[in-house]
């Protein structure tokens, strides 16, 4: 397959680029869902295609292809050379492309059983008991169980002559259940919401999950909650566990980092970012305690790779060390702009579209202690579990994240759980509350498999290892 | 027709799925896309894109199992190889009793919605169109966003007889102007075909929105009367749908309209309804099962009729099937893509007038369900938000952020648009509606800029 990859570069050259890539790829994935003990859908899929993305005279093109013959290729090259010179139709500084070494290689996500090859029987009978034990809970009205397969091959080739193979398989699984009563809708899930805990490994991820072990405790507090007050509104202590520390540092962290955001590349779409290129090493973006680091090495993450979609290696890097901004995740045009050379993120979705800068495993680093030790050292305030919603501005300063379920803590103990939480804050002023981070022991190493970017759309899936945190003074009980 | 592959091919391809062995039932659903994407930003061109896919999506029915495969491999031999796959998963998997079975014999073949012109646009035409764009704003201010041009086809075949096909071409400009002390501003346009595109018409309205919001001030978040641009109701309409319209939620009580048939949800001047065949919007005449589309009144003059159906939903709830179904598998139901609000009598201008002090919002940015049963939403403002005093628009405001529920702020809509815009979420959907007041709209919180 690196020949037809080779082909494409060859045949954009030859249409007269200065600089081309050819990634082949081949996706292939498989949902379950059952639904109160019954399939709601079974789904395998297929894509394979190249896209060529190309350099003329410091414009880009890019230009996509189910059609793998050579003369289908040759076309697409050609029609890619002609998109980056109709792009020169408006001035702006050439693209310039920050160095990398070329690489040959082939690099695959670990894994021990490959999920693909597990009998559907044995997903299913897996679904169908964890939902049985739901449905068995008094007043659970859904009882949903979902597990998703997703395998990509990818083969690189540039002008540079890097020439690369990647497969990566990536496995999750979850339950919830829904419970109704008197106008309220209560939804309780496992291990996270939106489809539960995806990671890249095999089977035996979904195995350890413990899907079938927590669905009694899962369904049973989806009920709870239709009885339970809704929490209060007032200004206090939040303590978040890791599930919504993913997406907390997702939304206020990973996405103002990308620097294509910070340089207006994004404006008209999800917006751009409060982050600034002269903030690198001098923004206090949360207390001393909060150290956040984009990892592409981490075993198991869903932004684990060899080499990003422009072949530059899987790198480590220091976002936010005790709590001053310190760098961005960049590409190599991007990171060109600053002088700097690429940190490894671009990613697409599928041979269909460009890369774009995407977060790796954006985590945040442990301190000390348990969820737990948290809770039992808070005198008031409220515990939030588990995302349901999220909203954030266009340069990502003023968010509002909702969450299933929560809990009054007085005195360190939790006395009264609440339904409908959610919270607001402004990203800087919240992260610089923070006076407490748990540590390795309730850390998780979380997926997020639905990160929309890009025009045309594209989803990632990125990954955020997290513990759970702790904020002073902060808004909760938001109402329309 | 230029890039399209045509009925005829497609059932020949199809038919190889059709024809294998061991299945009761198999449907075809296929999709062919292709189209450009020029994106910009600090007025150049900095991702110009062009990519073409074809999908099938087999749905082969063993007994009351059901196996579903998709592939883009589109030959016999992918055909044929996605039916075995969606039969071996059916073989094995559990059954499913609420399937409805696939939609009878018929034929609909409607090539109306595909603008040749459209079909065929190149990257030196939109590139052409970004540069009219850019030149129509303001000194000192920059453009970014993304003019795209679209060719689709979407097909359905079974073995029950039923043949569809419907080759369809959309063209979107869409802008946001920044500049000058802060401030910026939004335009856009979707349309079936290129022609309709004036992109100095959306440079210039978005320049001057991006000039008239330079020096937002601070306002505080509370309780306002709003002026809501078209941009800002489609985000209102569009969540409705997704909570509310669709008739598994209704029937499953998990929608805000659940149990409210025949009951007032909204003012007496709000009138929505879905209409894939009504001109105005991208629209394709049946659904992902092959069932015609069907006008579905939703809420008239105020008072909530019922949702829209699939066959699935049809079957459990003893309605009939309106032809609302999305592609299989699909856990959320039917979904209608196709809304309109109907307009009133009002312009903006004299909405404006009507405000003794509120705000009037250009548009809703990342906008997430907080509480689905009661409607309430939250969301940022963004590209022009303006305080409103006196009857006049008295400056700009720094984004604010409300939470609201739609239903409640649909009950205080006391003056509608007379104008229409299209806004699209993604490709086959799209909301054409006119402007609002809403007497009360609560404002959570604000932003910094």
């Amino acid at each position: 397959v690196l020949d037809v990859a080779r082909q494409a570069v060859e045949a954009a050259t030859a249409a007269g680029a200065d600089y081309a890539d050819g990634r082949v790829v081949a996706d292939d994935s498989e949902s379950i869902t059952v639904r109160n003990q019954e399939m709601e859908g079974i789904d395998r899929s297929t894509s394979e295609g190249i896209g060529i993305r190309v350099l003329v005279n410091g414009y880009w093109g890019f230009a996509a292809t189910a059609r793998l013959e050579p003369a289908e290729i040759e076309r697409t090259a050609a029609l890619a050379v002609e998109i980056a010179r109709a792009s020169s139709r408006l001035p702006r500084d050439p693209v310039r492309l920050a160095e990398v070494e070329p690489v040959t290689g082939s690099w695959h996500s670990p894994m021990q059983e490959d999920p693909f090859h597990v009998a559907l029987e044995e997903k299913v009978a897996l679904l169908m008991e964890a939902t049985r034990r739901l449905q068995q809970v008094d007043g659970v009205a859904f009882a949903e169980g979902g597990i998703d397969l997703y395998r990509r091959r990818t083969h690189l080739a540039t002008s540079e002559g890097t020439a690369i193979e990647q497969t990566t398989v990536h496995t999750g699984g979850g339950i919830e259940a829904t419970a109704l009563g008197d106008g309220e809708l209560q939804r309780r899930s496992f291990p996270n919401s939106f489809r539960g805990h995806i990671a890249a490994a095999g089977w035996e991820h979904v195995q350890k999950l413990g899907l079938i072990d927590e669905a009694e405790r899962t369904g049973a507090e989806a009920v709870e909650l239709l009885r339970v007050p809704e929490c209060p509104s007032e200004v206090t202590t939040l303590v978040l566990d890791s599930g919504q520390m993913e997406l907390q540092i997702h939304e206020s962290i990973g996405h103002p980092v990308e620097l294509d955001r910070v340089l207006g590349m994004e404006e008209a779409y999800a917006g751009s970012s409060f982050v600034r290129p002269e903030d690198r090493g001098r923004l206090r973006y949360a207390s001393d305690l909060v150290s956040i680091t984009a990892d592409a090495t981490l075993p198991g993450g869903l932004g684990s790779f060899g080499w990003d979609d422009e072949g530059v290696p899987a790198q480590r890097t220091p976002i936010i060390v005790d709590g001053v901004f310190q760098d961005f995740i960049s590409s190599r045009e991007t990171a060109s702009v600053l002088g700097l050379p690429s940190s490894g993120a671009m990613r697409a979705d599928g041979w269909q579209n460009l890369p774009l800068i995407r977060m790796t495993n954006i985590s945040i680093e442990p301190r000390e202690g348990t969820l737990a030790d948290l809770i039992g050292d808070t005198d008031d305030g409220v515990f939030m579990s588990t995302n349901t919603s999220w909203s954030i501005d266009d340069k990502r300063v003023n968010f509002q994240f909702g969450c299933e379920i929560a809990w009054r803590i007085k005195s360190g103990k939790l006395v009264q759980m609440y339904r409908n939480p959610n919270y607001t804050g402004i990203t800087t002023e919240f992260w610089g509350s923070c006076d407490a981070v748990g540590g390795r022991e309730d850390w998780t190493l979380w997926g997020t498999p639905n990160c929309g970017k890009g025009q045309p759309g594209q989803t990632a899936r990125v990954g955020h290892g997290a513990a759970p945190a702790r904020f002073r003074n902060v808004r909760v009980g938001v109402r329309g | 027709m230029p890039g399209a592959i045509g009925p005829d091919e497609i059932r020949r391809v199809a038919g190889a799925a059709l024809e294998i062995r061991g299945a009761d039932g198999v449907e075809v659903l296929f999709l062919h896309e292709w189209g450009g994407l020029t994106r910009f930003a600090s007025s150049a061109i900095h991702q110009s894109t062009w990519r073409e896919d074809t999908g099938l999506r087999v749905r082969v029915v063993v007994g009351d199992r059901i196996g579903i495969a998709g592939t883009n491999d589109f030959s016999e031999a992918g055909a044929r190889a996605a039916a075995e796959n969606a039969r071996e998963m059916a073989g094995v998997v559990a059954p499913d009793p609420a399937f409805p079975g696939l939609a009878p014999e018929g034929s609909l073949e409607d090539p109306s919605g595909f603008d040749e012109a459209t079909a065929s646009v190149g990257p030196k035409r939109r590139a052409d169109g970004v540069a009219t764009l850019v030149s129509a704003c303001a000194d000192d201010f920059v453009a970014a966003g993304a003019f795209e041009t679209v060719g689709s086809e979407v097909a359905v075949a079974n073995t029950e007889g039923r043949f569809c096909w419907a080759p369809r071409t959309m063209a979107s400009l869409t802008t946001v102007v920044t500049g000058g002390e802060g401030g910026s501003g939004f335009a856009e346009v979707f349309a079936a075909g290129v022609d309709e595109i004036d992109p100095e018409a959306i440079g210039r309205r978005a320049s001057a929105k991006a000039a008239a919001s330079q020096r937002p001030r601070d306002v505080d978040p509370g309780r306002y009367p709003v002026v809501l641009e078209p941009s800002a109701v489609s985000t209102l309409v569009g969540f409705l749908a997704w909570i509310g319209f669709g008739g598994r939620l209704i029937a499953e009580g998990r929608s805000c309209l659940s149990g409210k048939q025949g009951d007032r949800v909204a003012a007496e001047a709000v009138t929505i309804f879905d209409d894939a065949n009504e001109p105005g919007t991208l629209g394709i005449p049946f659904d992902f099962e092959g069932v015609p589309r069907e006008r579905v009144s939703l809420i008239e003059h105020g008072v909530f009729r019922d949702g829209v159906y699939d066959r699935r939903t049809a079957k459990q709830t003893g309605k009939r099937s309106t032809g609302h179904a999305l592609p299989p598998p699909n856990s959320e139901g039917p979904f209608p893509l196709n809304l309109f609000m109907a307009p009133g009598g009002s312009t903006v201008e004299e909405m404006v007038a009507s405000v003794d002090r509120g705000l009037l919002v250009t548009r809703f940015h990342y906008t997430n369900i907080v509480h689905p049963v009661e409607s309430t939403i939250t969301g940022m403002t963004r590209d022009g938000t303006f305080l409103i005093e006196h009857g006049e628009i008295a400056h700009p405001v720094k984004n604010l952020r409300f939470t609201q529920s739609i239903l409640e702020s649909l009950q205080g809509a006391s003056m509608v648009g007379r104008e229409t815009d299209l806004a699209s979420e993604f490709f086959f959907s799209a909301s054409r509606v006119p402007g609002l007041k809403v007497d009360s709209f609560q404002f959570t919180g604000s932003s910094d800029h």
